[in-house]
């Protein structure tokens, strides 16, 4: 038997799961209606609230500009924990097969990647159309860069507590309260809320619909983002299946 | 498309001869981690098995005597909390439940697993024509894995498992939904492999047609015993064990489709 290398399996299996999640209408309707659909719900929710002192722009691009961080990192979330736990069990006859823990991984991750590209992308004509941005290429990678972290997010979660339910729920509450502290909505004087997955991110997308780079939050979001794929690979190979038995 | 790679899994011994898997002691207990929602099933024993080249045997059992949770161990699927595995060659493993991509095609899902198993494009256009005329799904090789009858899906889950030359096939409840046609491809398809040397094991709750097996071994109480010299019994309504069917027909198969 020929000894098919790694970037063979790797590329294989990226169109395999790329395939398998384009193929199903709903989820890719969904991905690209529900942007449109938070948006504008954000920034009609916000008309209701008046003007604060702490504010720097009105309430409903405010709620806008919100909606957009929540749905990029929402819909990734909820991508990246079905793309672990919607397959789990084929996912195991596969690395009994051969596929190894890590190339399994990379696999879904290029999924989650695909995912985060076409939410930010969405999220951003939506934007564009609705809202004054200064820097479009920038906040395209605000958006994007939220979405990889709930993308990955979502897979860690999947790979944890590997149940529909209560992962989306887990995912619902942790992005909502992520975006409302990182927003800057309402001031919080504590450093903890930079902690938060949305917090640098936020700051680089807000920079950017302003005209003004925030680059060290840029920075931070890069950092912030390869640290978590370390965790969330490792937690993931050390949870999933035993790999490669069947093929000998 | 030779398979030469050989390899002993767990196995502190050399396998003797003819032997290419054999099972030592092994016992396996399910706990619930969580108070109130389930209990401790103790469901293997100490069993242990042996299989030779060429060599057909059939396992069989009650519902929930545990056959499923042995092939998960034997495949490597699922650990034991006790014994050894040891196995020669390569494994080919065909579950119960398809499990395959429902959003891949055939030829895609063939394309996926012989790629894992390490097979390049022209082996894997060889393996899948060749079981898809064997089985008859050749039709059906740009259809999605989801928009296949379960008899077809079950027809791709068992070629997936033999699509490797495997040395030991391990099957559990591999005809499932089958056709008769289909259902004897396959046991002609079992002869052909087992006169080139390869093992097979075919998990069932029925052996019905016997002689098809060279041996059958029970799986009851966590333990297997060898009960290929029992005398066939009526179908006593406990679902299992070696029966004689007493209207000819083979339980699982659909003999009007």
């Amino acid at each position: 038997m020929t000894d098919v290398g790694r970037a063979d399996r790797i590329s294989v299996g990226v169109g395999a799961a790329v395939r398998a999640f384009l193929r199903e209408p709903i989820q890719v309707a969904v991905l690209l209606a529900l942007p449109l659909v938070v948006i504008e719900g954000y920034g009609y929710a916000m008309t209701a609230f008046p003007e604060f002192p702490f504010m720097e722009m009105n309430a409903e691009t405010m709620g806008r500009l919100n909606g957009a961080i929540y749905a990029a990192a929402f819909l990734s979330g909820v991508m990246g924990l079905f793309q672990v736990i919607s397959a789990v069990q084929a996912d195991e006859r596969l690395q009994l097969c051969g596929y190894s823990r890590a190339e399994l991984f990379v696999t879904r991750l290029a999924t989650v990647l695909a995912a985060s590209l076409i939410v930010a992308a969405v999220s951003l004509a939506v934007l564009l159309w609705r809202v004054d941005v200064a820097v479009p290429t920038v906040v395209f990678l605000a958006l994007t860069a939220a979405a990889l972290v709930y993308g990955l997010l979502g897979m860690l979660v999947g790979a944890v507590l590997p149940r529909a339910l209560e992962g989306s729920l887990v995912l619902v509450f942790l992005v909502d309260a992520d975006d409302f502290l990182s927003s800057g909505m309402v001031e919080i004087d504590t450093r903890l809320v930079e902690l938060f997955p949305l917090y640098h991110p936020h700051q680089v997308f807000q920079s950017a619909v302003d005209g003004s780079i925030a680059t060290g939050d840029a920075l931070v979001t890069g950092a912030y983002i390869l640290c978590l794929l370390g965790v969330v690979a490792a937690v993931y190979v050390r949870v999933t299946g035993n790999g490669g038995v069947l093929r000998g | 498309m030779p398979n030469i790679e050989k390899r002993l899994r767990n196995g502190d011994s050399e396998l003797d001869g003819e032997v290419v898997l054999r099972a030592d002691e092994i016992s396996k207990t399910y706990e619930s981690v969580l108070p109130f929602v389930g209990r401790t099933v103790e469901v293997l024993e100490g069993a242990g098995v042996e299989i030779e080249a060429g060599e057909i045997v059939g396992i069989v059992g009650e519902n929930g005597a545990g056959k499923s949770t042995l092939m998960q161990i034997l495949v490597g699927a699922l650990g034991a909390d006790e014994g050894a595995v040891a196995v020669d060659g390569a494994v080919g493993w065909c579950p119960q439940e398809p499990l395959l991509y429902d959003r891949l095609t055939v030829r895609e899902t063939f394309r996926l697993f012989g790629t894992a198993y390490g097979m390049d494009d022209g082996e894997i256009a060889e393996a899948r024509d060749h079981y898809a005329d064997l089985l008859g799904f050749e039709q059906f090789l740009d259809y999605r894995v989801d928009h296949l009858s379960g008899g077809n899906r079950q027809k791709i889950n068992l070629s997936v498992a033999l699509m490797h030359d495997p040395d030991v096939l391990l099957l559990d409840e591999p005809y499932t939904g089958f056709d008769w046609e289909t259902y004897l491809a396959f046991w002609n398809l079992t002869e052909e492999l087992t006169e080139q040397g390869t093992a097979i094991a075919i998990i069932s709750h029925f052996v019905s047609e016997r002689e098809r097996f060279d041996r059958i071994v029970e799986l009851a109480d966590g333990v297997l015993t060898d009960v290929t010299d029992r005398e066939p019994e009526a179908s006593n309504g406990r679902g299992s064990g070696v029966a004689a069917s007493e209207d000819g027909s083979t339980p699982g198969v659909n003999a009007g489709d």
